[in-house]
Parts: C-alpha cells; structure tokens; sequence
C-alpha cells in the first residue's frame, strides 16, 4: 500500500516536473513571440498612418548592414511597401491595402493570444490539480498514522 | 577502507563510486556541449564579420544601389543605398561615429581579431574540459571494476623516514593527480621520478653503511684468521715436533695421544712436564663445553691450575722446537684442510697450545674453543 502511494506520489510528481511545466514554459514563449508580433505590427500601422498624416512621399533613413554598421538609404517612393505575410513571402501593397492586412494580421494575432493565454491557465490549472492530488496522498497517510496509535 | 600495519588499501569505487564518477563525466560533457555551442555563435559572428568586411569594401566601389530599405522589422520599401562611402559605426555605449569605408575596414578587422582570441580560449577550454572527462569516464570504468589504491607507508626505522614518506605520499598523490589531467602529467611524473629517484639513493646510502659495518667486521675478520694461521703454524710446529712424519701423523698421532692420555692418567705428574702440548691439559681449563663430554677430564681438573701455570714456560720449549719443522711443512698448507679433518684431535688441541700466552685471550678462546670442541668430541669418541 505505502509502496503503490510512493510510486503513485512518484508518477505525479514526474508528470508534473516533465510534461506540464515544459508546457507551460514552451506555451508562454510562443505567446511572447506572439506578442512580439502584434507589437511590430502595430508599431507598422503607427508608422504608415504616420506617413500618411503627413503625405510623406520619399523619406531618407539609415540601413543597419549588420554589426551595428549603418549607411544612408533613400527611398524615393514611399507609395508602395512591401509587407511580409509569412513563410518569407512579401506581398506589395498601397498604404490602404497594408493597413488592411495589419489589422487583419493583428486580428488573428489577438485571437492566437488568447488562445495562447487559455492553454496557459488550462496547463496551470492541471498543475495545481496535481499538486492537490499529491497534497492529498500526503495528507491520508497523516491520518492513517494518527488512527493507528489509537487503534 | 581497510587499515593495515602497514599501509592502507582503498577501493577506488568507496572514494569515488562509479555512479557519482559518470555524473560528474556527465556535467562535464554538458558544460563541454555548452563552450561548443559558444564557440559555434563566435565562429558565426566572425563569419559575419568577415562577409561584413567584405561588404563594406565593396559598396564604395558604386555611387549607390539599389535595395530593399528595411521599414520596421516585417515592411519594406524599394529604395537605394546612398553616400556609399559614409558609415555610421556603432563605437560602443549608443556612441556612433561617421567613417569612411577604409577606416570601418579597420575597425571590424580589430573586432576581428577579439573574436578570434576569444574562439582560441574556448578551444582550450574545451580541450581542459574533454581531459577532465576522459579522466572521469576513466574513474567510472576503473571504480566499475573494482579498482583498489595501495597506500605503504615506509618503516619507521630509517632516520630519512619522514623525507620519503613524503616522497611516498606525493607518488601516491600523483597516481590520483595523474588521473585527473594529464595536463599536470609531465610536472607530476617529474616530481614522481625524482622521489622515485630520492627513494633509491637513500636506498644506496642504507646499504653503504651496511656495508660499512660488515667491512669492519671483515677487518676484524684478518685478525681471527691470522690468529687461526698462527693457530694453524702452531699446530704445525706441534706436529712438527710430535711428529716428524705428517702423511702419517694421524694414526701415529692417535696412537701417541692416546698413548699418552693413557700415561697421562696413570702419571698426572709425569704429564705436567713431559707434554706441555697435550690438549688435555689446556682443553680442561679453556674449553669447558667438552668438559661435560669427558668424565676422564673431569677427574683431570683438579690439576688443571698447577698445569696451566706451568703453560708459559713450556711454551718456549714448544717455539723452539717448532721453528725447525715450520718451513718443512709450511708448503704442504693445503694438506692442513684434510689434517685438519681427520685428525681432529690435533686441531682441538692447537688453539688451546700455551704457545700464544700473549694473545688477546677472548679471540684465542672463542676461535679455538668453537674449532676445537667438535674434532675433540669425535677424537673421543674414536678413542673410547
């Protein structure tokens, strides 16, 4: 009996340790990543609606070539971006059609958060309902060893 | 871990068991993987810096081209490159500063160079780290097996106990160190030779004055042999005048002792002058473990000290009369060992000859006595 309830104690604990808080960490990474997104998304739709505001039609900025190396680049029309859709496809759009897409894009990354978040509480709820599980066979044992005396 | 006398022998897997031994290879193989994963990233970074070079050096070469101009992380605008020789180079804490294409070159070049010691010091690191796991896999499969290490400490006696018990207690130490890393090895088979080297010397000294000591036991030896000569010349010169005849002697040399003895008993008085070579006379007084043997000379005792006072002034008579036999018999030396062996009453009596009175009496009866007791024993019992 006090051997079934170690091992039982013992397959809790492991399922705990090596599957839920796994989990949890790799579920909370990709919202992260998720939210990353949304963020450059959002910060796009800030920066065309900017350009927009002030019909910006060529701008001059700073090309990072790697290591931190910057030179001067020019673009001599704004009109047309070119706006990555994924899998390494970009797609060019006018400045309308690109706010289309990003708040379509930002749509579904919301949705993906949340998604994100559920499975998140839902993994740690199954933790806690372990751990309770385990509290638990801790516990009967405390009153088995509380009744013995008296019997 | 058992305790000896006289040394300790501990099984490797008691120190270091074989579980705990692959644990430890097992981190080191982690922190290995690691310093690999490091050295990967730096190489890439080089890698990059190189092509970053290279890019660098090129762009010059134009008035500008055309490119995708990066417009947040996931937007692009088509555009171009201008004022191809003008770089903003990041120096460090938000500090940038406006080069030139030549001089950027430089720059990524000493960032190069970092990069590159940086990648030999991982390498050497990771060589460090593979050793010690090589020494630790080592330990497992050794502890595995059932490895033992003997520990001996060297006897107390020697007065340079302490210097090579240290010596034997570093070899010890070494045999573990050794496994440890090799990259110790050279210093500690050097150190180790050495007190192997330390060890044999005073091996060699010990010895030395083992030898010293048999040397002077050997230098007192001469002396016992050339009081054995003398014992020996002296028995010459005894059978010279007993007897003229050696080849014979021993027969007639018998045949006249127990002649003699047969006298001697009839005629103690008579014995006193007549045959101051008698081994008898000597024999009572000097070699006492015979005296058990002989009943006959038991009886004799009581004449003993008359005799033996009486010895010195025979002795004279005896010198003169061996002076003339001694060359004759001395060529024939070798014959002494067989005389010596079959007429062992001769020998017996020789050393106990008053002839030497001078000589250091502890020599002379010692020598003799251990000599003569055996022959003496198997005269009489040839007699009786």
């Amino acid at each position: 009996m006090d051997n079934y309830r170690q091992d039982k104690l013992h397959k809790f604990e492991e399922f705990v340790d090596r599957r839920l808080k796994p989990d949890l960490v790799h579920a909370i990474s990709e919202r992260d990543k998720v939210f990353e997104q949304q963020k450059t998304f959002s910060d796009l739709r800030k920066h065309i609606e900017n350009l927009q505001k002030n019909s910006v039609t060529s701008l001059k900025t700073l090309v990072n070539l790697g290591s931190e190396v910057y030179m001067q680049a020019e673009v001599p029309d704004t009109q047309r971006i070119c706006v990555d859709v994924g899998l390494g496809f970009h797609v060019e759009f006018s400045w309308s059609e690109a706010l289309n897409y990003i708040l379509l894009k930002e749509e579904k990354l919301a949705r993906q958060i949340e998604e994100y978040t559920h499975q998140i509480a839902s993994i740690k709820a199954q933790i806690k309902m372990v751990c309770e599980g385990i509290r638990e066979l801790l516990q009967l044992p405390a009153e088995l060893t509380l009744q013995e005396p008296i019997l | 871990m058992e305790e000896g006398a006289k040394g300790t022998v501990t099984s490797l897997a008691s120190m270091f068991p074989a579980d705990e031994a692959q644990k430890a290879a097992k981190r080191v193989q982690d922190t290995i993987a690691e310093k690999h994963q490091e050295l990967d990233r730096v190489k890439g970074f080089i890698a990059d810096n190189a092509s970053l070079v290279n890019l660098v050096q090129k762009l010059p070469e134009e008035l500008h081209h055309d490119i995708m101009v990066p417009f947040g992380k996931v937007a692009f605008f088509p555009g171009r490159l201008v004022h191809t020789n003008e770089f903003m180079v990041l120096l460090g804490e938000g500090y940038y500063a406006e080069r030139t294409s030549k001089q950027t070159v430089e720059i990524l070049r000493r960032r190069g160079k970092a990069l590159e010691t940086h990648v030999d010091s991982l390498k050497s690191m990771i060589e460090d780290l593979e050793t010690e796991a090589l020494f630790f896999d080592r330990t497992a499969s050794d502890a595995a097996e059932g490895l033992v290490e003997i520990r001996e400490e060297l006897s107390g006696e020697e007065s340079d106990e302490g210097a090579s018990e240290s010596g034997r207690k570093e070899d010890a130490h070494s045999v573990s160190v050794k496994d440890k890393g090799k990259v110790l090895n050279e210093d500690e088979e050097y150190a180790r030779l050495m007190s192997k080297l330390e060890e044999l010397e005073k091996e060699e000294l010990a010895a030395e004055a083992a030898d010293n000591i048999e040397e002077e036991t050997n230098e007192v030896d001469p002396d016992v042999v050339s009081e054995q000569s003398s014992f020996n010349q002296n028995l010459k010169d005894w059978e010279g005048s007993h007897s003229c005849k050696p080849p014979s002697h021993s027969e007639e040399g018998q045949a006249s002792d127990e002649e003699f003895l047969s006298r001697k008993r009839q005629q103690p008085a008579l014995l006193e002058k007549s045959n101051p070579n008698d081994p008898t006379i000597t024999s009572s007084h000097k070699d006492k473990t015979s005296h058990g043997k002989e009943p006959s000379k038991n009886l004799r005792d009581p004449n003993v000290a008359d005799k033996s006072l009486k010895l010195p002034a025979l002795e004279g008579n005896d010198h003169a009369g061996s002076s003339n036999n001694e060359v004759s018999i001395q060529p024939s030396k070798p014959k002494f060992d067989s005389l010596r062996a079959f007429t062992g009453s001769i020998i017996e009596r020789s050393p106990n000859l008053p002839i030497n009175p001078g000589e250091t009496s502890s020599t002379s009866s010692q020598v003799p006595s251990s000599q003569s007791s055996k022959p003496q024993s198997r005269f009489r019992m040839q007699r009786r």
